[in-house]
């Protein structure tokens, strides 16, 4: 094993480190601990794009090429550009959080722990997206959701994110033990953790029903993490409560971990059984598909019922992130080349939206508009600058051409339609949706842009201090993603291809 | 060759930008752009002759084609690619006639210039790039891309109940939108074409199973028949309209409503010519039942614009009586009368615009005799109102003519009854001009003024248009059967 393969983690461990030293010596400065985070997650992406092959910044690439996309092993973890792909997303959410918070109040108390913490979350992230090993992937799991715990309750003086934060834990501590219950099981079935085991075994001995109870308690489990229909419940409250970077995290990389664990566990080992020379017959894959496409479908319709009804600005957005994660699951269940392009593409481009849609939201409360939806009245012509971005991210949410959400779900829908048999019922859901979501989407321009702003709007309408009094950091993360909602909108043919290139070898790991 | 509809679509792109930040200055650099986008366009009918696309005989279709690759994975295809045919011609002139007249005739507005004319132009922007797109994910895109200038443009500037009409519209066609893009979808996937690309479409769908292609031709109908709008989808349109500005119902009825009838013929009718005619019972139908529903309503409303909009709908059933009809001369006559319903009708909202703001409203009951106090928009009422009901040597007339001559090779005697709606509304358009425009006079108020002078020329340029291919249609027809599906070759 080269160490230097892991050189993105490396870089986060040692960013969290200094950060809680520095706290301990004595620095009590935000913008130092910030500072700190927002350049090993920058360094680390360039590094993970390296890694990908992308040749102006093959200097910092530390894998050698012969070692991604190999056929799995009984390893602990394996490289793949598909996990390469999510290391980089990850990354990239982890610095677009880290470049907001920098504008949070220069002597915040416990500044060091959120900063600390979100390192080590996103280290967790990293390391699910390498695993090749049920154990290794799910204590990679746990390393994030133990930091996001603290981080959801790290304004320790309110309740309401402490009452989040007991929540998250309740479930979370749940949702693990599921997920260990389940895997467990799998275990005694096949005698092995390692997806190649796993995979190896299903070979020979099928599905005893030892498995296909394992398999289901990790679909719970890993269901949880996704925030899909019905593990969802838990979703809204800690996004609702959390501190809004927090909830940007939450919202645009955790959830991301668990779609690529579900990458990993239902279509590695799947995939892997196929391939074997004497595949008995496997009455279990189809079962397992039509399980997973229900729950896509429950998990997007609920998602955008329950948004429907919202009042709440990051309570709607939270919903609308439920349903989003419904669209991802298509791609599971789907699980051909196309699919799994499609379905990355989707996580990459909620990644700008729905995270950046949360920053904003934070930059709004900063300059004192309410949590309710009626309290942006009129803040797109009071403050275009906010309001703009905001409409471009519900937009592309939406599924408006032109924004990266709308080709993501071109995308993605196409690759369903493109499998053809049930899954073009999967497509035709996942487009009813989207026409359904444009309700609540269109609601907020409308409150936006066309409503008068409320009379107590003198508060904030016009902002102190430069970059209208949200901070340069926050304004640099947020025009980031609003320049790649449109420019991916318009342009995705290079990223796309990759995309594609990398879900192409992962169908292939089993070979 | 020099790839000219993407300069012109360049240019559209750089004025609308310059508009929206030229703050005060916006109209004037909207009219500017407006006006090389006019000059653009005809230079490219004037180009018309030396048109090779056509003489060939083969692919592609269309002339000054361009196509390149946009998105290009496994499975998936999609070109930029846009080219023209005399139909999209047509199409793209009426766009350029109406940006002109709009910018002119709301000259003096005052609310948010910058944004009113920016969004102006974003509307006509994505009309052109409808016409003139031939990939279903580019068309797609500027389809929608028209969408959230109007919702602004009604829901910011519009009437009292503005917001509601703007959420309606949104959501009524976007629903619609999306029943549109599956259809293209599944046409795409079903006929098993290499690319998105209408070209590499053509072959492929056009031979599809007939189950298929009616089934394929159903949910493309419903999905435009909604913009058309078609009775029973009709309600969001008076709903928009009677509260949207002046300028934002000129573009609505003038180039809004045409996106439906050339995505019909474009997308539906050329490329599932079976589905077309084992529909053709349902299509006419639906035209009947527009015909009359809209001719009905208009004659019991008083409002000014309601009545507009619902002979709007009166004649769009006219333009879907001949498409589905479906001969060269039945898409020949439709695609006339939706460029004469696109001038003649934006001509009439402009008049309504201008009766409301001269006497306070828009209900025709309550005012008449208003000639000798304003002449000059009595005598756009008089050229609206005379063009709306089809007199000869006005542009709507060789249209309908032509439009109802096709429809008698195909369903005979039965056109006897679109043909008698049509006397009654005629009969309705006589009857309130006279007492509007020469009966005692009423409710005008003693400070009257005539017309402004910029809404004046912005009515006069589309009257004149009016005349000129009410005398000489061979202008407009000339072009359009310059198309595969008019005529060509």
């Amino acid at each position: 094993m080269n160490l230097l393969d892991f050189l993105p983690e490396l870089l986060l461990l040692a960013g969290a480190l200094l950060v809680f030293l520095l706290d301990v010596l004595g620095v009590k400065r935000l913008e130092v601990f910030g500072g700190i985070a927002a350049a090993v997650t920058a360094l680390g992406e360039l590094v993970v794009i390296g890694d990908l092959g992308y040749a102006p910044l093959h200097a910092l690439s530390t894998i050698p090429a012969s070692a991604i996309d190999q056929p799995l092993g009984p390893t602990l973890y394996a490289f793949t550009s598909l996990g390469l792909v999510f290391q980089a997303i990850f990354l990239l959410t982890a610095f677009l959080v880290a470049l907001a918070s920098l504008s949070r109040p220069s002597h915040e108390p416990g500044a060091a722990v959120f900063f600390g913490l979100l390192l080590l979350a996103t280290l967790g992230m990293l390391l699910v997206a390498v695993a090749s090993d049920l154990i290794f992937l799910l204590l990679a799991i746990e390393v994030t959701s133990l930091s996001t715990y603290l981080l959801v309750a790290y304004p320790r003086k309110e309740p309401r994110p402490v009452e989040a934060a007991m929540k998250f834990f309740i479930i979370g501590a749940l949702s693990t033990a599921l997920s260990f219950f389940g895997a467990s099981l799998l275990f005694g079935a096949y005698g092995g953790t390692s997806f190649y085991a796993l995979g190896a075994a299903t070979g020979y001995v099928g599905y005893p029903y030892l498995a296909t109870v394992g398999y289901a308690l990790l679909i719970a489990g890993l269901g949880f993490k996704v925030t899909a229909v019905p593990f969802h419940a838990w979703a809204v409250d800690v996004y609702d409560g959390a501190p809004d970077d927090v909830s940007a995290f939450l919202a645009g990389g955790s959830k991301k971990m668990g779609v690529f664990a579900f990458f990993l566990v239902f279509l590695g080992p799947l995939l892997l059984a196929e391939r074997m020379p004497s595949a008995l017959p496997s009455g279990f894959g189809p079962s397992l598909q039509i399980t997973l496409g229900v729950l896509a479908v429950l998990t997007m319709t609920v998602g955008n019922l329950l948004a429907l009804r919202q009042k709440e600005m990051k309570r709607m957005l939270a919903y609308s992130s439920i349903s989003q994660a419904g669209y991802m699951l298509i791609g599971v269940a789907v699980g051909t080349g196309p699919a799994i392009a499609g379905a990355t593409f989707q996580v990459f481009a909620h990644l700008f939206m729905k995270t950046g849609a949360f920053l904003v939201v934070g930059a709004a409360a900063s300059i004192g508009v309410g949590p309710l939806i009626d309290d942006w009245r009129g803040l797109g012509n009071r403050r275009p600058s906010l309001g703009v971005p905001f409409a471009l991210m519900l937009l592309s949410l939406a599924g408006i051409p032109l924004t990266v959400g709308f080709v993501s779900k071109f995308v993605l829908f196409s690759a369903a339609v493109q499998a053809q048999g049930y899954f073009v019922w999967l497509a035709v859901a996942g487009l009813l949706n989207s026409a359904l979501s444009v309700f609540y989407y269109a609601r907020v321009l409308k409150v936006m842009f066309l409503e008068p702003s409320p009379a107590s709007a003198g508060v904030g309408a016009t902002g102190s201090g430069r970059f209208g009094g949200i901070g340069a950091g926050r304004a640099g993360a947020i025009l980031l993603a609003t320049v790649a909602i449109v420019a991916l909108g318009i342009y995705p043919g290079p990223v796309i291809s990759g995309i594609q290139l990398a879900a192409t070898h992962f169908l292939q790991i089993g070979a | 060759m020099a790839p000219i509809l993407s300069i012109v679509l360049a240019t559209l792109l750089v004025s609308t930008l310059a508009t929206f930040f030229a703050g005060k200055r916006a109209r004037y650099v909207a009219l500017a752009g407006s006006l090389v986008f006019l000059v653009e366009v005809l230079g490219l009918i004037a180009g018309f002759s030396q048109w090779a696309g056509f003489a060939s005989g083969h692919l592609p279709l269309y002339n000054d084609y361009e196509s390149y690759s946009w998105i290009s994975i496994a499975w998936l295809h999609v070109n930029y690619t846009i080219g023209i045919d005399g139909i999209s011609l047509i199409f793209i002139l009426l766009t350029a006639i109406l940006q002109v007249a709009t910018v002119v005739y709301s000259w003096e507005e005052s609310k948010r210039p910058a944004e009113w004319f920016g969004l102006v132009l974003l509307t006509c922007l994505g009309c052109f790039g409808v016409f003139v797109a031939l990939d279903i994910l580019l068309f797609f895109l500027f389809w929608e891309a028209v969408l959230i200038p109007m919702f602004f443009l009604i829901g910011f500037w519009g009437g009292p109940n503005r917001r509601y009409a703007a959420l309606k519209f949104f959501v009524y066609t976007h629903v619609a939108s999306i029943v549109m893009l599956v259809s293209l979808l599944a046409l795409a996937f079903y006929s098993g074409a290499s690319s998105f690309d209408f070209e590499s479409l053509y072959g492929p769908a056009r031979t599809l199973m007939p189950v298929t292609q009616v089934v394929l031709f159903f949910g493309l109908f419903f999905g435009f028949g909604v913009k058309f709008p078609i009775v029973p989808f009709h309600t969001w349109l008076p709903d928009a309209h009677v509260e949207a500005p002046t300028g934002g119902s000129v573009l609505l009825a003038g180039l809004l409503l045409k996106l439906g009838g050339y995505g019909l013929i474009r997308w539906a009718v050329e490329l599932l010519p079976t589905g077309a005619s084992d529909l053709a019972p349902l299509l006419y139908a639906v035209a009947f039942a527009s015909i009359i529903w809209g001719a009905v309503i208009a004659l019991a409303q008083r409002d000014l614009k309601r009545m507009v909009a619902y002979s709007s709908i009166n004649h769009m059933g006219i333009v879907l009586l001949a498409i589905a009809v479906g001969s060269s001369l039945g898409i020949t006559a439709a695609v006339l009368l939706m460029f004469a319903h696109g001038i003649v009708s934006a001509l009439l909202f402009m008049v309504s615009g201008s009766v409301h703001h001269t006497f306070g409203t828009r209900d025709v009951s309550g005012i008449g005799g208003i000639t000798p106090r304003t002449p000059a928009l009595s005598t756009m009422v008089m050229v609206g109102s005379l063009a709306s009901l089809g007199l000869p040597a006005l542009i709507s007339f060789p249209a309908e003519f032509a439009a109802f001559l096709a429809a008698w090779d195909r369903i005979g005697y039965w056109v006897v009854v679109p043909l008698v709606v049509l006397v009654v509304t005629a009969a309705f358009y006589l009857w309130m001009m006279q007492r509007v425009l020469f009966g005692p006079e009423k409710g005008v108020p003693p400070t009257v003024h005539d017309l402004p002078r910029f809404e004046l020329l912005g009515m006069a340029m589309l009257a004149g248009a009016t005349i000129l291919f009410g005398i000489l249609p061979e202008l407009l027809v000339h072009v359009i059967v310059a198309s595969p599906i008019a005529g060509w070759p």
